[in-house]
This record gives structure tokens, C-alpha cells and sequence, in this order.
């Protein structure tokens, strides 16, 4: 270190190892909730319920796992999840690429009115109440009843964001491409198809992990889809049921181990990709 | 030069140009817009004159409109909402802000820090705002253990129960839950002042924390306005957390405009207002659209005096 840098005074060298500590410490705060959780999912319940500051469990014990698996229909909430997750990030990947690409290249009356639309109702948000009459809708076309109706609603929700991304990854495809391809004989959607979509895959990267986090989180939407139909519950909506299902102080060993079950996969993903999550966000953001 | 083109010869022509795939190309995404986006927002303004349950709806003129000015409880939700999107701002902002400038020293373990802070941006906010409903429990609760343990607090703090401190509470989680996200946004503000200023400044004599107000916080101010213009208005419309931690409670102290439109049309406990509750819901829109617009001159304001 000393070789390469320039020699410290000892007073930026003290404020530098205070800034060191003070990111320390902003880790250990950050890092505390999902340690806890995690840990305290091996935990017995009635330990839970004591309380007290070990954050180590006395005996590490699975039980809890396969309560909430077998008893509290979380085997259910997690396949619910996982089909939720990714027919919104196939959906995502496959509407998005298509409508960007069409927005990039083809020129249409009308075009740059309806992708205001698009971004217009990017920031229109009137909160919940949006939700009533998707589902009268949803029930109307006997779709309340299946997971397509949340799938559809987080896809389209979350659409203009992604459309914007790969509209802007586009303009530096060359057109040129685009031509040769044509002049080979291609027709539009197989320009789309053969020569687009494989250059594409960094946005796809992003727009996968992206949208199949927003499937996974998403909370609200499917507790209203789903307040009378446990079957199709994912899991953030199945372990929060359990708080306001009355016996909750009860069950505490059976909620940390479904928010252990919640969150760890998205955690796991997030540890091997956090390049494209981390990209995905500022480039979607940069559009203000 | 304008020769007129039989029907066929015109079918031919745009296929070739590829009308017909690219309208079809388009069509998933247009669909999805008018439904899940136009659709509802138009539905909105159809039950605003009318009182709603779900089933029957009957006509009531602006009695709705009276109502809504005389809810005590909607506008306490209104302050309620100001109240914590400040108290979030205030804290979240600076603590991102340092956090980027400091990990954009590339400082040892800066990439292991920055993928920690964001780490809590991919997990849903209902199961970590059920998480922190555990940390702040008040008898078994790991916070209140800790600060008894240290000698902090003689008696355990009700941290989601007591009308003092629950708004604060909800504002820690809400810091945990996003400081990540605009760490990054800052970073990648950061990322585009360049090096040399930096050594220039140096070379004069600058410190740290004069190079900060001399010359980072400027060149960052049009990427500042981007982010405090979205931090703004998210932190207006934020209520899945609260919803998980409070439920609105105690006795209403954390009510924020969301939550309280949110228990009217989907609440169990009361009969559904749908109707009132589309009227507050446009209400609460207007809102956020004067504050950012109000925002928006401001910040123009600031360009021309800079």
C-alpha cells in the first residue's frame, strides 16, 4: 500500500479508518435483519418467543421447515411464486424486446404519441384502488381463479420501464445490420428474430432479473387477487396471512422459516448477477 | 408519380415493409397498456359521483366530495404522508449520498460494500417489513434486548404501538429498504465527474469535504434533481410497508393517503366505499401532482440563479 500511495498524515489516516467503521458498521445494520431471520429459522418456537439477544439458535432444528412445508401449505405458495416470477419475466422478455424493437425501427403515424402514452403511465400511480376494477374485470372473464391474471397485471404494470430500456439499446445496434439482413431476404420478424433478439441479451439479462424479482416481491396485487383462494397464494402474501390469521404469536417459528423460504432465493440470485440488477436500475432510472 | 396502386399491389407493399408483423409485434404490449394502465384509470372517474360497495352502486352527486372535505382522518393521512416522506428524505438522501461519494474512492471492499447496501432493494418489502415486525416486537423483541442489554432503556419501547414513535420506526425500515437503490443512482452520478477535476483540486490544496461542496455537489446537480424528484414521489406513494408493519395503527398515527384508500376498498373490517374511495384516490393523485410540479419550478428556479 505505502509504496503505491502517497504517505498519509496520521489525521486523514484516523478519518479514513472512521469512514472504514462507519461503512462497517452501515453493512452489519444492512446484513442483521436477513441474518436474523435466517438463523432464527432454525430455532425452536418457544425460544423465539423468549426473546433476548442470541442471534445463534441453542440447537439447529429443520423443524420448522417442514411445519411451514407440510402444515402451512408453503410447498403450495412456493410453486405459486416461482410460476408468478417467471411467466412475468418470460412475458416481460418477449413483449418488451418485440414492442422496443418495433418502436427502434419502424416508423408509423402516431408513434411517438403512443410511446408517451407508454411513459405517461409509467408515473400515473392512484395506488391501490386500480386493483378494483382489474379484478371485477379479471372475475368477469373468469380469470380470478389463476395465476395468469397476476402474471398479466405485474407484466403490464412493469412493461414501460423495460420498453424504454431496450428502445434506448437499440439506437446503438447498427441499422445497417437491419439492411443486410433484409437484403439476404430476411422479412421484419426475422430481423427481429435472428439478428435482434441474440445481440439483445444484456437488456434480456437485465430485463429477466428485473422482472422476475418485481413477480417474486410483489405483494399487494396478489393478496387482493387471493384473499379467498389460498391455493394460488404466493409466498410473500402466504407469510404475512399467517401474522393476521390471529394464532400469530404463535406461529412465529413458522413465519421466520416462510420469510427465510421468501427471501433467500432472490438473495442467491441477486449474489450472482448484482452487475445486471445494479445496471438495470440506473439505466431505467436516467429516464427522467 | 403518384400512381394509384391497386388494392393488392398495396397489400403486397406493406407486407414486404413488414406492416402487418410490426403491428403484431406491437400488439401484446398495447393490449397490456389498455388494460392494465388506461383501462382502470378511466374506470376510476366513472364511480366518483356514486356510493359503491361492490355489488350496487348508487348515484349521490357530490356527497362524496362533502364527505371527503370533512374526513378528519383522510387529511391527518395527508400530514401523516408528508410527515414520513420528510422524515424518509431527509435521513435516506444524505446517507446515500455519503455512502456513494465514499465507495467511489475505491476504497478497499468497495464493491463488497456496495453489493451489501443494495442487497435489501430485491427482497419485498411486505416480508422484510414482517421481519422488522419481529425486530421490533416489544417483549421478545431483538431490539429492545439489545438496548435493555446495554443499558439503553430501563423498560421496553413499544416501537410499532406507541403514537410517539411508530412514524419513526416506519421510517427506519423504509431507510433500510432504499438507501441501496439511490446509493447507485448516486454512484452513477458520481461516475461521470471526471478524475482529473478531482487531482486538479488537490493539486490546489482542496480537503476532502471542500472538494465535496466544491465541486461534487455541483456537477452532480442535474443527476441530484432526477433523484430527489423520484425519491419525492416515491416516498409519497410508499404504503405496502406500512401496510405489513402497522396496518395504519396505532389508533390511526401511521395512517398515510395509500393505506387509508387501500382498507376502504379492500379492507375486511367495513363494507367497501368504492366510491369514496376513487374520489380520495384522485385527490391523493393531485396531491403528488402539485408537489411535483411545484417541485419542478423550484428546480428550475435553482438552474437559473446557478
Amino acid at each position: 500500500m505505502e509504496k503505491t500511495h502517497t504517505v498519509y498524515s496520521k489525521k486523514t489516516k484516523a478519518v479514513r479508518a472512521l469512514l472504514f467503521l462507519l461503512l462497517l458498521i452501515v453493512s452489519l445494520v444492512t446484513l442483521y435483519p436477513v441474518i436474523y431471520i435466517a438463523l432464527g429459522s432454525f430455532k425452536a418456537n418457544n425460544e423465539l418467543l423468549l426473546g433476548g439477544t442470541q442471534i445463534f439458535p441453542k440447537t439447529f432444528i429443520l423443524d420448522n421447515y417442514k411445519q411451514a412445508w407440510e402444515k402451512a401449505n408453503f410447498a403450495v405458495y412456493t410453486v405459486n411464486s416461482l410460476i408468478i416470477s417467471l411467466g412475468v419475466m418470460v412475458l416481460s422478455i418477449l413483449i418488451t424486446t418485440m414492442a422496443g424493437y418495433v418502436f427502434a425501427r419502424k416508423k408509423f403515424k402516431g408513434k411517438e404519441l403512443l410511446y408517451s402514452i407508454f411513459v405517461a403511465f409509467m408515473f400515473v400511480n392512484v395506488g391501490s384502488v386500480s386493483l378494483r376494477p382489474l379484478f371485477e374485470l379479471a372475475v368477469k372473464v373468469k380469470m380470478n381463479t389463476s395465476l395468469l391474471s397476476i402474471i398479466l397485471i405485474s407484466t403490464g404494470m412493469g412493461q414501460a420501464t423495460y420498453i424504454f430500456l431496450v428502445r434506448g439499446f437499440m439506437n446503438t445496434i447498427s441499422k445497417e445490420l437491419d439492411e443486410a439482413a433484409k437484403l439476404d431476404g430476411c422479412t421484419f420478424f426475422q430481423i427481429y428474430y435472428k439478428i435482434i433478439l441474440p445481440l439483445l441479451k444484456p437488456v434480456i439479462a437485465t430485463i429477466g432479473l428485473l422482472s422476475f424479482r418485481t413477480g417474486w416481491n410483489e405483494y399487494i396485487m396478489p393478496l387482493v387477487f387471493t384473499m379467498s383462494n389460498d391455493k394460488l397464494r404466493p409466498l410473500t402474501v402466504g407469510v404475512v396471512m399467517l401474522k393476521n390469521s390471529g394464532d400469530g404469536t404463535a406461529a412465529w417459528n413458522l413465519m421466520f422459516a416462510g420469510s427465510t423460504i421468501s427471501i433467500i432465493p432472490i438473495i442467491v440470485i441477486y449474489m450472482c448477477t448484482s452487475r445486471y440488477f445494479m445496471s438495470g436500475l440506473t439505466a431505467g432510472a436516467v429516464k427522467g | 408519380m403518384k400512381e394509384k396502386l391497386s388494392f393488392g399491389e398495396r397489400l403486397q407493399k406493406s407486407a414486404s415493409r413488414g406492416d402487418f408483423s410490426s403491428a403484431l409485434m406491437l400488439l401484446p404490449a398495447v393490449f397490456l397498456l389498455a388494460v392494465i394502465s388506461i383501462y382502470p384509470f378511466c374506470w376510476l372517474f366513472r364511480y366518483i359521483f356514486y356510493d359503491y360497495n361492490g355489488f350496487t352502486a348508487y348515484y349521490i352527486g357530490f356527497k362524496n366530495f362533502t364527505r371527503m372535505f370533512q374526513d378528519a382522518v383522510f387529511w391527518r393521512s395527508v400530514l401523516h404522508t408528508f410527515e414520513y416522506a420528510i422524515m424518509k428524505l431527509i435521513i435516506i438522501l444524505p446517507l446515500s449520498l455519503l455512502l456513494a461519494v465514499l465507495l467511489n474512492q475505491k476504497i478497499k471492499g468497495s464493491g463488497i460494500f456496495r453489493g451489501i447496501y443494495f442487497m435489501p432493494t430485491v427482497i419485498s418489502s411486505a416480508v422484510y417489513s414482517l421481519i422488522f415486525g419481529f425486530i421490533f416486537a416489544v417483549y421478545n423483541g431483538v431490539l429492545n434486548a439489545y438496548l435493555q442489554k446495554l443499558g439503553m432503556i430501563h423498560s421496553p419501547i413499544d416501537w410499532l404501538g406507541s403514537a410517539s414513535i411508530v412514524m419513526i420506526s416506519i421510517v427506519i425500515v423504509a431507510v433500510w429498504g432504499g438507501f441501496g437503490n439511490y446509493m447507485i443512482l448516486f454512484m452513477s452520478g458520481l461516475s461521470s465527474i471526471s478524475e482529473e477535476i478531482y487531482e486538479s483540486c488537490k493539486m490546489d490544496g482542496a480537503n476532502g469535504v471542500q472538494s465535496f461542496f466544491y465541486i461534487t455537489l455541483p456537477m452532480l446537480s442535474p443527476v441530484l434533481k432526477v433523484i430527489l424528484m423520484l425519491a419525492i414521489t416515491t416516498a409519497l406513494k410508499d404504503y405496502e410497508s406500512i401496510l405489513v408493519l402497522t396496518n395504519g395503527g396505532p389508533n390511526s398515527r401511521s395512517e398515510v393517503m395509500f393505506t387509508y384508500i387501500y382498507k376502504l376498498i379492500f379492507g375486511s373490517q367495513t363494507t367497501p366505499q368504492i366510491g369514496y374511495a376513487t374520489v380520495l384516490s384522485v385527490m391523493a393523485a393531485l396531491i403528488i401532482g402539485v408537489i411535483t410540479a411545484v417541485y419542478m419550478y423550484f428546480a428550475r428556479k435553482l438552474d437559473d440563479v446557478v
